[in-house]
């Protein structure tokens, strides 16, 4: 993991004081609200229907035990004893008071942590795979390049007042979780060139409205070269990305008018005359930072284990977690663990206190002192030895973090929506919670097996709706909450927006139409096939047929 | 950079709005006549693409920034190649000023003279020129040989930041019982990274003094990451329900309380700083600056130290002491444990007396203390 050194501790510690500065003159009146809005932002302060919000950065995802126990302690101690992870491994905090936020800033330092950049028209936190440094098909570890981002993006002096937000994300091989190609830039590590790295790049990915599916503008930008490559494309888009209109104003837009070719040739042609001699990192600080990301000591073990064996016979629970929940190591006689945050019937994304101060002491005693928080809204213990798993797995159960349901249907994305958000049409909780409890029988989710199922309640798209295998998106009909469902999206290396299957409906038709499209799937899948293979064979019709089974379907 | 009200800008400046196009504004700037750009929107940041464009391609004439900004952004300005901002009536310079100052550290190379950090670290992390050579194939032994061969005669500080320069590829953390003599070591990590950790093993029979000596050392040194890590509860139920296994069996219940929480707490690191020195005790003469046992690194960064030597140190620091220090306790562990010492008798001798044991299993191999 990476460590702060003295530099980074005093950029942390100086943005503290200089947001307290910002605060003093919001309240002398020197800045306006409409000043201070976008400087607030910037520092993660959200005003949502109730409270302000403070979302906290974790940078890719990566933490130790003593930041989840200081996430912890601020749940505790500032808001009302939970927080909510979030589809940007960001976690948000909904009922901090505004004269706390300082304090709780200066908390998140002296963990190394911060809220720096998770809102804004700026470079947002960057995201990638939560298996990063454990899977055993990645050519190699993202994470020091989103630490090279982190930094380089940091305050930056150009591109801290874009047209809009900007959000990148990198994997360190070729199966996409991370969902790069729905990011502003995707990174994908594609090989080595002796000591330098080469990365593909996707622009113009976004969700929100008028979604885009990233396009390839690169296939082997050099490592050294990166960080000039992101110049010139962040420069491109900050001179010509429309500002007239908020909802054309992300860079999905400005390379969809240009087309991919002409933004290519204007990319090259600002990459040209850049002087990249002083982007270039030097290589010993790339080896230092990658220095940070070395493999955890793992024991040398033959990939078996008699105490994991033992208690896959003796328990049909700690079994079906297993099959569910355990994701293969690259290093035998280890595994990934996924610990879900999406209880039967409980709010997705939300921990409480105690159950953050579970996951730091089994991320200390059995993971190498890391966990990670999943763009799907859960957390991964990403290395815990076979022997281990059963100890964990025990734990985690008298914690109610057990359930077995990564990837299953019940593993549902869902926005906070119009329970906190300002912006929202339509609740998404209480549809994620009806959707929960409906398909709670554990024997038909495995039946069913994966399947992405994601809620927005507007159509910002901040619970991914649009790459759900199904979608469901909060619509505001006559002053209703309605719901439109959609089919066939994905966000991994064959990312596709989901198609509208007709027209929206009540909140309480939304989980049972869920379900038959389901059904429909286990009658006519054939062998081997996942929903959405299904999907991709025979198309959206027959679902939707499913879903409006009984009720009118015109839109 | 410069910060004016008005007035001041000559006829040849040439005024731009910060949405005119690139080749315009090149064009603009192509004879190197002041060029002042003015930002209609504090949202809209292409005065700042356009200003570091304009440098990069060489211009070298005077540009200005103007319209609607904010403090916050001087540095921004300052960084993308402005040498000067002309203020609006009503703005407050002082708010100007302080903002340009509010960093002392950047993270990207801009056209400012600021050097990246990435830069100052090349320069500040330098290796010391006799430590050995990463190797990743050397086994542990041998990478202790040579980490002690380079380090065996440094001073504790500079033991401390070789083996945390993350250079070494090392997961490290710190020992500390927060005793008699802890100040001293963790005064030294404190100054080389604050943010190690610190393992502390509470094994539910330490003084009340310490516990609170704990508290009050980590706060005033600033160290940000002191564990503290208990026994298992279920061992201590099964192995020790009465509390007292200290009486009858002290090895085992120094097995319980310490040998096991800690190598459970030190799973995930690669090597332990501990404050141990040559003179404390006979069994610890030997002791080298940096040691292999069981698959970590034990780094004795104050090995060498004497007992003087120590003391001066910690009335340089002007050190807090443990509590108890003064009334004759010179090596604390836990209570029942733990007696005064007399003069002349060698600093351990408090620890475990009238019994047969000097070592509480930490510091011994694996093993030795099992036999
Ligand atoms: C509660 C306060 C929130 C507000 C006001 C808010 C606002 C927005 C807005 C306006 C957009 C659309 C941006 C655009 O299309 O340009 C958006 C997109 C998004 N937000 Fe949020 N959001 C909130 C909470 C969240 C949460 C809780 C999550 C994670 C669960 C999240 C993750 C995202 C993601 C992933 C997108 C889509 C990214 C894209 O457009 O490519 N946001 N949000
Ligand atoms: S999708 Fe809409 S309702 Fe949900 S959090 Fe985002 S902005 Fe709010
Ligand atoms: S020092 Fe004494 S009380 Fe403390 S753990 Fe060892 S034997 Fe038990």
């Amino acid at each position: 993991m990476y460590r702060y050194d003295e530099f980074d501790a005093a950029l942390v510690r100086e943005r503290v004081e200089e947001f307290r500065d910002q605060v003093a003159r919001r309240a002398s009146g020197a800045l306006t609200e409409d000043q201070f809005k976008p400087l607030r932002l910037m520092n993660g302060v959200y005003l949502q229907l109730h409270a302000y919000m403070l979302r906290v950065a974790v940078p890719y995802g990566t933490m130790d035990s003593r930041q989840m126990r200081r996430l912890a302690h601020i749940a505790r101690t500032y808001d009302k004893g939970y927080g909510h992870f979030t589809t940007r491994t960001n976690i948000q905090y909904n009922w901090p008071a505004l004269t706390d936020l300082p304090a709780i800033l200066e908390d998140l330092a002296s963990v190394e942590m911060h809220a720096i950049q998770t809102s804004g028209n700026c470079i947002r936190n960057v995201t990638t795979d939560v298996f990063a440094g454990a899977a055993d098909d990645e050519i190699e570890d993202p994470r020091p390049w989103c630490e090279i981002l982190r930094q380089w993006s940091t305050i930056h002096p150009e591109f801290s007042f874009l047209p809009r937000k900007f959000k990148v994300a990198v994997i360190g091989g070729p199966n996409d979780r991370a969902a790069i190609r729905t990011h502003d830039v995707g990174l994908e590590i594609v090989g080595r060139d002796g000591n330098d790295t080469l990365f593909r790049v996707f622009v113009g990915g976004g969700q929100g409205r008028l979604p885009h599916i990233g396009k390839e503008i690169a296939t082997d930008v050099r490592g050294t070269e990166l960080l000039a490559y992101l110049t010139a494309i962040l420069r491109a888009y900050n001179l010509l990305g429309r500002r007239d209109n908020i909802h054309k104003a992300r860079i999905k837009i400005l390379v969809e008018s240009l087309g991919i070719e002409a933004f290519r040739a204007e990319v090259d042609r600002q990459f040209e005359t850049l002087r990249d001699e002083d982007l270039r990192l030097p290589q010993a600080e790339v080896e230092r930072i990658r220095a940070y990301f070395a493999p955890p000591a793992f024991e040398t073990l033959d990939g078996s284990s008699g105490a994991f064996d033992r208690a896959v016979l003796a328990d049909p629970d700690f079994a079906r977690w297993n099959r569910n929940n355990v994701r293969r190591h690259r290093q035998p006689g280890y595994a990934s663990a996924v610990i879900s945050l999406k209880g039967l019937g409980e709010v997705p994304g939300d921990i409480t206190d105690t159950q953050m101060e579970v996951v730091a002491d089994l991320a200390e005693r059995y993971s190498f002192d890391e966990v990670r928080a999943a763009y799907e809204q859960n957390l991964v213990l990403p290395h815990v030895k076979l022997d281990d798993l059963p100890s964990v797995w025990r734990a985690l159960l008298a914690a109610g973090l057990a359930t077995p349901n990564a990837d299953l249907a019940t593993d549902v994305i869902a926005c906070p929506g119009l329970d906190y958000c300002s912006l929202a049409n339509a609740r998404s909780i209480p549809v994620a919670q009806a959707l929960s409890k409906r398909l709670a029988d554990l024997d038909y989710q495995e039946r069913v097996g994966p399947v992405r199922i994601n809620m927005s309640g507007c159509i910002n798209a901040c619970g991914h709706h649009h790459v759900g295998h199904i979608g469901v998106l909060g619509v505001d009909r006559k002053g209703e909450e309605y719901y439109q469902i959609t089919v066939g999206g994905s966000p991994d290396e064959q990312a596709a927006l989901g198609q509208i299957v007709g027209r929206s409906l009540p909140s309480e038709a939304v989980a049972p139409a869920i379900q038959r499209a389901l059904d429909r799937y286990l009658e006519i899948r054939e062998d081997g096939e996942r929903f959405i293979d299904t999907v991709r064979r025979v198309g959206h019709e027959p679902f939707g047929e499913a879903i409006y089974e009984g009720l009118d379907a015109a839109v | 950079m410069r910060l004016f009200e008005h007035g001041e800008i000559g006829p040849q400046t040439r005024r731009l709005t910060a949405s005119t196009p690139l080749d315009q504004v090149e064009a603009a700037a192509s004879d190197g006549a002041p060029i002042m750009i003015e930002f209609e929107a504090f949202r809209d940041g292409r005065g700042f693409s356009l200003a570091t464009i304009l440098r990069e391609r060489g211009f070298s004439g005077s540009l200005i920034a103007t319209g609607d900004l904010l403090p916050d952004q001087a540095r921004h300005l300052m960084r993308s190649g402005f040498d000067a901002v002309q203020l609006r009536p009503g703005d407050d310079p002082a708010a100007w000023r302080r903002m340009l100052e509010a960093f002392s550290v950047v993270y990207q190379p801009a056209f400012d003279a600021a050097v990246p950090a990435w830069t100052s670290r090349g320069k500040s992390l330098r290796r010391p020129s006799n430590a050995p050579p990463i190797d990743e194939g050397t086994t542990l032994g041998r990478r202790a040989a040579e980490l002690n061969a380079a380090l065996r005669d440094a001073d504790p500080l500079t033991v401390l930041r070789t083996v945390l320069d993350p250079r070494q590829g090392l997961r490290v953390a710190a020992l500390s019982s927060f005793g008699a003599e802890a100040a001293v070591l963790l005064d030294l990590l404190a100054r080389a990274g604050p943010s190690t950790p610190v393992i502390f093993l509470e094994t539910g029979q330490h003084f009340l003094q310490t516990l609170s000596y704990r508290t009050t050392l980590s706060k005033r040194l600033g160290l940000t990451d002191v564990r503290i890590v208990v026994p298992d509860a279920e061992e201590r139920a099964d192995l020790d329900p009465r509390e007292d296994l200290w009486r009858t069996d002290p090895d085992a219940c120094c097995d319980l309380r310490k040998v096991r929480p800690l190598a459970r707490a030190a799973a995930g690191f690669d090597a332990l700083i501990t404050g141990r020195k040559r003179y404390q005790s006979g069994t610890r003469a030997r002791l080298r600056v940096i040691e292999a046992l069981d698959g970590k690194l034990r780094i004795n960064p104050l090995a060498n130290w004497s007992a003087d030597r120590i003391a001066t140190y910690r009335a340089e620091r002007d050190l807090p002491g443990h509590p108890l220090a003064d009334q004759g306790y010179a090596s604390i562990g836990c209570w029942p444990c733990t007696r005064p010492i007399e003069d002349g008798e060698d600093s351990r001798a408090g620890r475990w007396s009238g019994v047969d044991k000097v070592e509480c299993g930490i510091h011994l191999g694996r093993r030795r203390a099992a036999a």
